[in-house]
This record gives structure tokens, C-alpha cells and sequence, in this order.
């Protein structure tokens, strides 16, 4: 979250508020209802506890006869069996499901919404961060708003009853009451302003101190840790926090003092003059000793349930807060729109014309092009390259091609029609990407493979696949063959893969259903350099017939394509074959030879 | 609760240990020695105030209110009662003040020094115990990451006590006074403890209940993670796995539906009879019991009626507490077991205090052999290397041939399973541990930024002279290639890297961290040794060439043992290991293994072919 919390006008607090309430209502209408019908509940039993002191406590005094007494007593031992019962039934039975419930339905809607954005929205660290709390926060905040809710109006039944009894027994404390719990408010919320100054100043020292902490227990720091004399900086580093942290509560030690003595001094006040009070008209015999024992006990269940109204309201402009996210979040509209054109069923050729692609600006400032007016086509069989250092534009030219994110500039074309007109859907499916930076679900090998449910039908293109990207031999040695289950996230016999194992999977996936273009971003990295050689050669033989664009930087795989393009900042400055390449001399010459020298020194020779 | 249950996770474990009474008892007070070493003053006025709020509270409450209508209804003198009901309100009120005053103003960082103290305690054990530690699941997930709530644990310790103090002393005072009023009412609030079986049974019931949800949990939080993280937003886009996964999600619905059923009737009723047996017959049989004592026998005084009715329920709920708190006593204790085990844990590679500093000058490993905890093959079989000053040395081999932890094993983070490591020829163990380690420069294959400066970063270490750092932290980040984009920095070297409590740090690409780390090296031209685990994976070529020809211009004269995958790197090593399952099978310089004509050469050739045309 931000270091600073905002400040939020009074409206936005209640709409956002509103928002989530009408949310859930619509998605789960039975926990609203309950949520009120408990809190009315609640607020009966509250106030019948103290009426049925007041109630004994007069009959005793007026001595009336022990069966009315125990008919009484009795009648509440039923209303406490059923109230409690009812209680039970709703916080032990039905309400966990149906906060698991809400929590399905309203991740189901923001998967979907998530699944419809734009993959620059995961590039925004401001509005990924935003994304996340969306996500993470939704329901617990849902939940806790409506709770709130309930138990707001569990206090109200229960303050306004008691208030009127005590006003009934005695005006002038109930008058007094009301004048304490006033000022005693007004206090506690310069208390509570100053809580949350403190906190704000603490909240970067307190997640300074989490993370030394962190990096003592977790393993990837230890080696470190070891060797160098990270330890003593740290500790160092961890010393000056906790003086840092102290020095805060310092800063607000009187102030606190303060409060807390105010609240704390009216409320004995408020104590001793009701005592009193009572005390003086007991003995004058104005009141009875049920009206003095239900006011000395009930007035300072009203004080708490006033307060514990005030502290429950002011907890909502901090839920407003990450309900503005979500409800930014439901809001947001991706820019890449689907198409309606199906995609054509022959793919003839990709024509990029003229693309040209800048990031959106950063919190830094301006938007800087990644790719300046590149023009290539690919035709169907094609294996090209695209070559460059680190950072030329090569794997942005990919998530263009992809659709991921539409140019600024130009237009990709496929089989000669711009693809923001097509099905995106469809489109996508269209072309098969190793990532460099894939990811393995943890779901069984055959749906990592397929990328989708399994069903018995896809058995041959499930093997095909893994046998073209050479997973055969590692597939027999696994007692449930492709059906196994992979990583341990949470199934304790599911099965890990060495890096090497995990990428076979990745390249598995290209070979599992027709595409029209594959593309290969860097998909050797993980790789030592014999395998890296075979998997070059293993991918060349395989993809024949198909439409390949290899990445690298590693200029010894995309030696075999047909036709190289040299990247550098964002534009193609040389392209055509390696021969013709080195021929030339320029860039890509100077790339492949330094990367070659040591290699030719010392291999020409022999 | 949440964190103690955390700490068990394989099934195993699940079942809860006994320990012995001796042993709750050491490892409570253990916690309890620490927060007074800490802040004594804070320890002592924590209990002290808590008595006095439960004699004020007790005497404020059905004691005063029974002497009130009591002495109404004897007539007392109205003066008399009136000066006691102000002397009690108003020691109530100084209480409150001084309270307030210790612990907003008096004894406000102590908070944060008994935290501070604990951790410290943690963190030099940390650096103590054995990497091998790090590598043990058991242990790791028992102990180390465990340590995490060392501070809250020590601390639980004392509010449970407090909690005890608080309703002993309440109890006391209540009891006596019940007791005099009429032993039977004592009876009428032990009630609920006969429903003690109950609890047992409920607490099992919901024990069993979140060891059965736990799959489901953990599904579920997987499913939203690859929602939302990066990392698979790609495929998520391009594939139908999303749709498999929102099944999966609604499949885990059902299962928790399931789950619940079995669980949450019985859970129902559990509860609802214990709480009936509190309020139903506990409260409302005593007053049944008192009213008829007041009624029909006339046998009790209005003021008696009105203190058992109104404390009667307090005192069945603290003797319930008192032993939920005693029980509480047990899982502190369960926990400060592991944390007393993590701190007298001798480490198997210890610090030798009396050893000599190293000073560099050739090391050695004669026929050393090495196998990881728990594995059934060695990591190294049998591995004799020599380093001698000023040379560069080449690893290289296929992955998992044990190159790395070769590395390690030279850094002593590991103990040999046979053969010597020798410094001109003394055994390692002669010499300082620390020292030893000292000795070298290191870069990893899988080296971390921490989250401070680049100036930080790059130095390691508590800075003693900032000027002259500063200088160096210049010139090593302009050998190591990182200055280009430090420069750029918004606060050059004192840019906070990466965002984990700084939200303005600077984000770096691998290969820039990868070159800050590298930095490291030249900043520490005192050290002999230079390790490099692939320092340049993250590189493309050109920069690779430029890093690899710096780096063996700025460490002339130190040795370096650097490991690469790219064998072109190797051909200017003064002699080069391959290694192949955990063995050296040939060494020599390059020319030399090219002419043996054997697995280096073939691999060399291999990677070459593409440049040169097969």
C-alpha cells in the first residue's frame, strides 16, 4: 500500500460504502438479510439482559410471591435456548459457507475481469498494486462491511432500549450520559487522528524492520549472509529503526497520555455521579432497588455501546479506501478490444507495417518508444530471427505480434487484414509461444502440456507433444505417466521438475495443436550448452512445415534461420541472411564475431 | 493459535506433543527472563498494575454495590457510605492516571526494546547455525522460518500470565465474598467446568475441521495467485487454462461445502450447550436459588441477592478462563520449545575464536568428497584442486555436475564428507571461521540485492569512512559496468534498490542487479580470493566480452575461480576443471585439453559450431 493514506471526501466514503453493500446484496441477497435479522437479534438480547435485572430486582424488592419469580426466570431460561440456538445456526452453520460462497462469486467475477486486461495494466506498478488489493481484499472487505453493519444495528437496539430505560428510571443520568459519551467522542477522535498520524509515521519503519527480519530466516539471503558482512549492516540498519520507532512514540507520548487520561477521568466522573445520585435517592426512597441496581449496571453498558458505535463508524472511511480500488478495478475497460472478423482458416502471411511502440509512462515521466516504424512480413513457413542486445525491443515485438498490447503507430496485418478487426480469442490461439519467462500450473502434465482440461481424446496429442520436445524418456520413469501431478503447491505427492524437465513442458505446448506461427523467445536460457545445441536442432526438424520466429541473443541459434533481423533501439537496422549479414560487416558481424572469437581462435586451427 | 498451527505442516506433525510439566514450566519462565533482562521497570509495573485494576475493579464493583444497599436497608449513616463510594471511584481514577502515565510517557520504547532484544538474539543465531540448516526442511520450517514470530511467542507468554493475574486476583476477591454470602453459590459457577470434556471434544472437532480445510486453502489461494501475478498473465491470455482454473475453483466450493457438513453440526451443539450450561444454569439458577433464599426463607439480605446474581456470571466465566489460560500455558510452551532449540543449536561448522586470520596463499583440496544431507549420491567425488596466488581458474562442466557447490564448499559453508582443505598446507580448521570466509570475493549464481542503497549494496558492510567508500563504490561500479545506469539513478549510489519498504526504489533489470553485485568484487581489492558463479548469465554478449575482459584487468594479482557455461570464457584460465557428476575428469589449459581430444574438447566444439561452420 502507499506510504500516505488519502483523504477522502465524506461522499465518496458513503457511495463506496454503498457500493459494496449493493454488490453483495446482488450476489448473495440471504447474507444481507441474516446479517439484519442477527443484529436486530442481538440487539434483543442485549437489552433483555439488563430489563430482566430491573425486572427481579423490583419484584424482590416489592416482595412479590416466588412462583411469579421463577415463571419468569424460567421464561427466560426458553428465550436464551432459542436465541441461542438460532445464534449458533447462523455463525456455526451457515454462515462460513456463505462467506466461502461470496468469496467464489466474487472472484469469479474478478478472474474474468482480470482475465480481460490489458497486460500493460500488469506493467503499471501503481495500478498493479491496486490490482492485487482488489483482489486480495475484495471479500475480507465485503465481509467486514456488512458485519459492521449488523453489529451497527445490534448497537443501536440495543443503546436506544437501554437509553429509555434508564431514561425512565432517571432523566438525569440518562442526560448525564449522553453529555459524557459527547465529550468523551470528541476526544477519542482527536485520539483517533492522532493514532493513525503515528501510524503513517511508523508504517515505513515497520516494514523496514519485517523485511531485515526476513532476511535472516529466508535461505536466499544466508550465503550472503556468510561470506560478506551483510550481517552487521543489517543489524546495524535494525538498531537505527527500532531508535526511530521510539523516537515516534515519544514524539506522541504526552499527547496520548492525555487522551487516555480525559476518556478515562469522565468516565469515573460519570461513574461516581451516578453512584451518588442513585445512592441519595435510594435513601430518600425515590427509587426503587431494581431502577438503582439496573442503572449502576446499565449505564456503563450504554457508554460502551455509544462508543463502540463511534469506533465502528469510523472505520468505514478506512474500508471506502480499498473498496475505491476494487470498484476502480471493476471499472476499468481494456484498450485491446476484441475484433469481430473470425480469424481466416489458411494463414497465408504477418505483415507488420510501420509499428511503432512506446510503454504508457511510468510514475517517472515520459513514455519512451520501445519500437520505432519496424516493417517485416512473414510468410507461411518462414523461419526467422529476430537478434539484438538486451533491451532492443525483441520480446515487446512479440507480445505485439501476440496482441498483448496494440502499437502506437502502424498496423499488424494477418493474411493482409489489420488483426485489431479480428476475434482476439481466436487470434491468439493462433500462435504458439515459448516464453522465456514461462510458468508451469500446478495441475497435471497433460493439462500444462494442453493448456486446458484434459479429456481422454487429446491422449495422442498430449504424447505427440511431449515427444517432440524430447520429454519421453524423463514421461517413463513417472508412475502416472502424463497424469502426474505437478509442483507441491498443494498436493504432497505431486512431482517437481529440474529447470531443464519444466522448460520441455513449455516447449511441449507448441506442439500440441496446429499454430499458425511459433515463436521461440529464448527458450535455451535455462539450458547448458549441449542441450541448448539439441534442442536448436531438435526444434528446426520438428517445425519443417511451420512458421517459426526464433529470439536470441545468443547468436548460435539463429544462425539456422532463413532470414535475421538485427534489433537495436527499438528499430531494425539489418536484416537478411547470415551469410549476407556478416558479408555486410556492420552490426550483427561485430555481435557474432565477438561472441565467435574464442571460439574460432582456437577451433580454426585444428 | 494461527501462528503456532503454522509451524506443523506435514501431517506427521500434526499431532500435538506433550511435553512434560518441568518442561512448560522452564520454557515459560525462559520467555518471561527475557522481557525482564529487557526492560525490567516494564515487566514489573505490567503485573503490578494489573493487580491493582482487579482489587480497584473488584472493590468498585459487587463489593460496593453490595455495601450499598446493604447498609440502606440496616440504615446506616448516609455520610459514611458516601465518603467510601468517592474514595473507591477516586482511587479507580489515580490508578487510571498513573497507569496511563507509565506506559504512554515513562516506558513508551520499552515496547520496542523487549522486541528489539529478541530479535537481535535471533538474528546472531541465524548467522550462526550452519547454511546446511537453511537446506533442512525439517528443520527450516520447524526452526528457522518459525523464528519469525520469536517476538510475538516470547510476548504471549506474558499476557497469558497477566490474563491469569488478573483473574485470580478478581476471583480471589469475589469468591470470598460469595463464600461468605453462601457456600452453594460457589457450586452454581463450577458448573461449566463439568462441560470441560465438551470443550476437549470441540477443540478437537475444530482441530480436525482446519486440518481437513487446509487443501482447500491452499487451492484457493493458488488459483487467485496465478490470476494475479504477472508472471502468468501471458498464458493465462493465450491459452483456455484460465477456464480450467475457474472450474477448479467451483470444484473447491463443493469441497468445502463438504467438509463443513461434516464438522459444523456437532460444533453447534458443543457450543450451544456450553453456553447454555453458563448462562442458563449457572446464571439463572443461582438467581432462582438466591431469590428463593430471599422470598421464601427470608434467609438473605437484598444487597447478598443482588452481588450473586450480578457476579455470579463473572466468576463462572473466570474459573472457565482460568483453566482455558492455564491450558495456554502448554502451547507457549510447545513453541518456545522449538525457539530454545534453534538457539542452543551448536553449529556443526563452528567459529574457531583461537584460529588464525588467514592471509591468502595457495589453497588445496586433496580427494575431497561431499554428499548433501538426506541425498543418496555425492555431490563431489573424490575432487583434488589447487589455487595458487594470482591464478585464474576455470569450472566448467553441465549443470548439476557440481560445479557450484564446489564453490560453496571452498566458502567452508559446508563440512567435507572426507578429504582435506588446506591453506599452504595448514588444515582450514586452524583458522578463524569468519576470517577464513574473509578471504574471498563472491559472486553467486544466485546473488540477492538487499533492499538498501546501491552504495550499501555494493559494499556489504558498515561504512567507516565515508568519503573513501563513496570513492570506492565509484570505481567499482565503473569496473563492473553497473556506473552507466547507477548515474542515471534518481539519487545515484544512494538509491534504495527494489521496492520492499521503500515505494520510490529502483527497480533494476537482472543484468543490472547482476553487474551491482559484481561491484562487490572490486570493492573488496583486500580479499585474495575471487569466486564467480556465472557472472554473467544475465549479459548478452557484448557485454559479457566487456565484464569478462574488466574483470580480469581489475583482479590482477588475486586469484579467481570463476564458472561459466559458456566455454569461450575458459580459453584464457590459467588451468581449467571439467567436472562431470561430481567429478573432475581432465584438467589442463585449454590447449592442453583440446589435445586430449575428450569431453571438454567435444563440448567446446559442439558450442562452436554455429560460428565457425561445422
Amino acid at each position: 500500500m502507499d506510504n500516505k493514506t488519502p483523504k477522502q471526501p465524506l461522499k465518496t466514503v458513503f457511495s463506496n460504502n454503498i457500493f459494496i453493500i449493493g454488490k453483495v446484496w446482488r450476489l448473495m441477497p440471504s447474507y444481507i438479510i441474516l446479517t439484519v435479522c442477527e443484529g436486530i437479534m442481538w440487539g434483543i438480547i442485549n437489552s433483555a439482559e439488563s430489563l430482566v435485572f430491573y425486572t427481579i430486582f423490583n419484584a424482590l424488592d416489592a416482595g412479590e410471591p416466588f412462583s411469579r419469580l421463577a415463571a419468569l426466570i424460567g421464561m427466560i431460561s426458553l428465550f436464551y435456548l432459542v436465541t441461542g440456538a438460532l445464534d449458533k445456526l447462523y455463525w456455526v452453520i451457515l454462515n462460513p459457507v456463505i462467506k466461502q460462497t461470496l468469496h467464489y462469486r466474487m472472484h469469479r467475477e474478478l478472474f474474468q475481469r482480470a482475465q480481460s486486461l490489458d497486460l500493460a495494466c500488469y506493467d503499471d506498478p501503481q495500478f498493479y498494486n491496486d490490482f492485487v488489493f482488489a483482489m486480495d481484499e475484495a471479500d475480507s472487505r465485503a465481509i467486514k462491511v456488512v458485519d459492521e453493519v449488523g453489529k451497527l444495528i445490534n448497537r443501536f437496539v440495543a443503546s436506544g432500549t437501554l437509553f429509555t430505560l434508564l431514561f425512565t428510571i432517571d432523566p438525569l443520568v440518562a442526560a448525564l450520559i449522553l453529555l459524557v459519551s459527547a465529550l468523551s467522542t470528541v476526544v477519542w477522535l482527536w485520539g483517533n487522528k492522532l493514532t493513525f498520524k503515528a501510524q503513517e509515521e511508523r508504517k515505513p519503519l515497520d516494514r523496514k524492520s519485517s523485511y531485515i527480519n526476513r532476511t535472516f530466516h529466508l535461505a536466499d539471503y544466508a550465503k550472503e549472509i556468510r561470506t560478506s558482512r551483510a550481517g552487521e549492516l543489517l543489524t546495524a540498519e535494525y538498531s537505527e529503526t527500532v531508535e526511530k520507532r521510539i523516537s515516534v512514540e515519544r514524539k506522541y507520548a504526552w499527547k496520548f497520555f492525555a487522551v487516555n487520561t480525559l476518556v478515562n477521568g469522565m468516565g469515573r466522573v460519570l461513574q461516581l455521579a451516578t453512584l451518588l445520585l442513585m445512592f441519595f435517592k435510594l435513601i430518600a426512597g425515590t427509587v426503587q432497588l431494581g431502577g438503582f441496581a439496573a442503572a449502576v449496571n446499565t449505564i456503563w453498558r450504554v457508554r460502551w455501546f455509544f462508543f463502540d458505535i463511534c469506533q465502528r463508524i469510523a472505520r468505514f472511511p478506512e474500508h471506502a479506501l480499498y473498496i475505491e480500488k476494487y470498484r476502480k478495478f471493476l471499472c476499468t475497460e481494456p484498450t485491446i478490444k476484441p475484433g469481430e472478423t473470425p480469424v481466416p482458416d489458411t494463414f497465408e502471411s504477418l505483415e507488420l507495417r510501420h509499428v511503432s511502440f512506446a510503454y504508457p509512462a511510468g510514475a517517472d515521466g515520459e513514455p519512451k518508444e520501445t519500437l520505432h516504424d519496424v516493417s517485416l512480413t512473414i510468410r507461411r513457413g518462414d523461419k526467422i530471427a529476430l537478434v539484438g542486445y538486451n533491451g532492443a525491443g525483441k520480446t515487446t515485438l512479440i507480445k505485439l505480434i501476440m496482441r498483448l498490447y496494440d502499437p502506437t503507430a502502424g498496423q499488424i496485418l494477418y493474411n493482409g487484414i489489420d488483426i485489431r478487426t479480428l476475434d482476439l480469442d481466436d487470434y491468439r490461439r493462433k500462435i504458439g509461444t515459448v516464453f522465456q519467462d514461462f510458468k508451469l500450473f500446478a495441475a497435471s502434465i497433460a493439462e500444462n502440456v494442453l493448456c486446458e482440461a484434459y479429456t481422454d481424446d487429446r491422449e495422442a496429442d498430449v504424447r505427440r507433444a511431449l515427444d517432440a520436445a524430447d520429454f519421453t524418456g524423463k514421461l517413463d520413469s513417472l508412475e502416472e505417466g502424463f497424469h502426474t501431478h505437478l509442483t507441491r503447491e498443494f498436493r504432497k505427492d505431486g512431482t517437481n521438475l529440474s529447470g531443464g524437465e519444466s522448460q520441455k513442458i513449455a516447449i511441449a505446448r507448441v506442439f500440441a495443436r496446429p499454430y499458425d506461427v511459433i515463436i521461440m523467445d529464448e527458450p535455451s536460457a535455462a539450458l547448458d550448452p549441449l542441450a541448448e545445441y539439441a534442442l536448436n536442432h531438435n526444434i528446426l526438424d520438428r517445425c519443417a512445415d511451420s512458421t517459426v520466429i526464433f529470439i536470441s541473443h545468443r547468436l548460435s541459434t539463429t544462425r539456422m534461420a532463413g532470414h535475421i533481423y538485427m534489433l537495436a533501439d527499438g528499430r531494425i537496422t539489418e536484416e537478411g541472411s547470415h551469410e549476407a549479414l556478416m558479408a555486410r560487416g556492420g552490426k550483427y558481424a561485430e555481435m557474432f564475431n565477438t561472441q565467435a572469437k574464442n571460439y574460432i581462435r582456437e577451433v580454426q586451427p585444428a | 493459535m494461527a501462528l503456532f498451527r503454522r509451524k506443523q505442516p506435514d501431517a506427521a506433525q500434526e499431532k500435538k506433543k506433550k511435553l512434560p510439566l518441568r518442561q512448560v514450566w522452564q520454557n515459560n519462565l525462559f520467555a518471561l527472563r527475557l522481557i525482564w533482562r529487557a526492560a525490567p521497570l516494564y515487566f514489573i509495573f505490567y503485573f503490578l498494575s494489573t493487580i491493582l485494576y482487579a482489587i480497584v475493579d473488584f472493590l468498585s464493583g459487587a463489593f460496593l454495590l453490595r455495601l450499598i444497599v446493604n447498609n440502606v436497608q440496616s440504615g446506616s449513616p448516609p455520610a459514611q457510605i458516601a465518603a467510601y463510594i468517592v474514595g473507591i471511584v477516586g482511587a479507580n481514577l489515580l490508578i487510571n492516571i498513573l497507569s496511563s502515565y507509565m506506559w504512554n510517557v515513562k516506558l513508551v520504547g520499552d515496547y520496542h526494546r523487549i522486541e528489539a532484544s529478541i530479535r537481535q538474539m535471533m538474528f546472531d543465531q541465524a548467522q550462526r547455525v550452519e547454511l546446511a540448516c537453511y537446506e533442512r526442511p525439517e528443520f527450516y520450517d520447524k526452526y528457522v522460518r518459525a523464528m519469525d514470530g520469536a517476538n510475538d511467542h516470547v510476548r504471549q507468554v506474558m499476557y497469558t500470565l497477566d490474563g491469569l493475574i488478573w483473574r485470580v486476583t478478581g476471583l480471589i476477591g469475589n469468591s470470598i465474598l460469595i463464600f461468605t454470602i453462601d457456600p452453594v453459590f460457589i457450586a452454581f459457577a463450577a458448573i461449566p467446568l463439568l462441560l470441560g470434556f465438551l470443550r476437549k471434544k470441540n477443540n478437537k472437532n475444530k482441530h480436525d475441521c482446519d486440518t481437513d480445510l487446509k487443501p482447500y486453502n491452499r487451492r484457493k489461494s493458488y488459483i487467485r495467485r496465478t490470476f494475479y501475478l504477472a508472471d502468468y498473465a501471458k498464458e493465462m491470455r493465450q491459452t483456455g487454462m484460465y477456464l480450467r482454473l475457474l472450474e477448479d475453483l467451483r470444484e473447491n466450493l463443493d469441497e468445502f461445502k463438504r467438509i463443513h457438513r461434516k464438522y459444523s453440526l456437532r460444533r453447534a451443539v458443543y457450543e450451544l450447550i456450553m453456553k447454555l450450561g453458563t448462562q442458563v444454569v449457572t446464571v439463572l439458577g443461582a438467581t432462582l436459588y438466591a431469590t428463593f433464599r430471599a422470598l421464601v426463607s427470608g434467609s438473605m439480605l437484598l444487597g447478598d441477592c443482588l452481588v450473586v446474581i450480578s457476579s455470579i456470571g463473572d466468576i463462572s466465566n473466570a474459573l472457565d478462563d482460568f483453566v482455558v489460560k492455564l491450558a495456554e500455558f502448554h502451547e507457549h510452551a510447545l513453541y518456545l520449545e522449538d525457539m530454545r532449540t534453534f538457539l542452543s543449536h551448536e553449529p556443526a561448522i563452528a567459529e574457531n575464536p583461537d584460529g588464525d586470520m588467514p592471509k591468502g596463499g595457495t589453497i588445496e583440496l586433496k580427494n575431497v568428497t561431499f554428499r548433501y544431507e538426506g541425498a543418496d549420491t555425492d555431490a563431489l567425488t573424490d575432487v583434488s584442486l589447487t589455487v595458487r596466488p594470482g591464478e585464474r581458474i576455470a569450472l566448467v562442466g553441465h549443470n548439476g555436475s557440481g560445479k557450484t557447490t564446489l564453490v560453496k564448499l571452498l566458502l567452508h559453508l559446508y563440512e567435507p564428507t572426507a578429504g582435506d582443505i588446506t591453506l599452504d598446507g595448514r588444515d582450514w580448521r586452524d583458522f578463524n571461521l569468519t576470517g577464513w570466509r574473509r578471504q574471498f570475493s563472491t559472486v553467486f549464481q544466485d546473488y540477492r540485492s538487499f533492499s538498501f542503497t546501491v552504495a550499501q549494496n555494493v559494499l556489504l558492510r558498515p561504512t567507516a569512512d565515508p568519503d573513501a567508500d563513496r570513492a570506492l563504490v565509484e570505481q567499482s561500479l565503473r569496473e563492473s559496468g553497473a556506473w552507466e545506469k547507477v548515474e542515471t539513478l534518481d539519487h545515484g549510489i544512494d538509491t534504495v534498490l527494489t521496492r520492499e519498504f521503500d515505494d520510490k526504489g529502483a527497480v533494476l533489470s537482472g543484468g543490472e542487479s547482476q553487474k551491482i553485485s559484481l561491484a562487490r568484487v572490486f570493492a573488496e581489492p583486500e580479499r585474495p580470493f575471487v569466486l564467480l558463479d556465472e557472472p554473467s548469465s544475465a549479459l548478452d554478449p557484448i557485454a559479457e566480452h566487456r565484464m569478462f575482459e574488466n574483470m580480469m584487468r581489475a583482479t590482477a594479482g588475486r586469484s579467481v575461480v570463476f564458472i561459466s557455461h559458456r566455454l569461450s570464457s575458459a580459453t584464457t584460465a590459467d588451468r581449467i576443471y571439467m567436472m562431470e557428476k561430481g567429478r573432475v575428469i581432465e584438467t589442463g589449459t585449454h590447449a592442453e585439453l583440446m589435445a586430449q581430444n575428450g569431453k571438454y574438447a567435444d563440448m567446446f566444439r559442439k558450442q562452436a559450431e554455429n560460428y565457425v561452420g561445422a
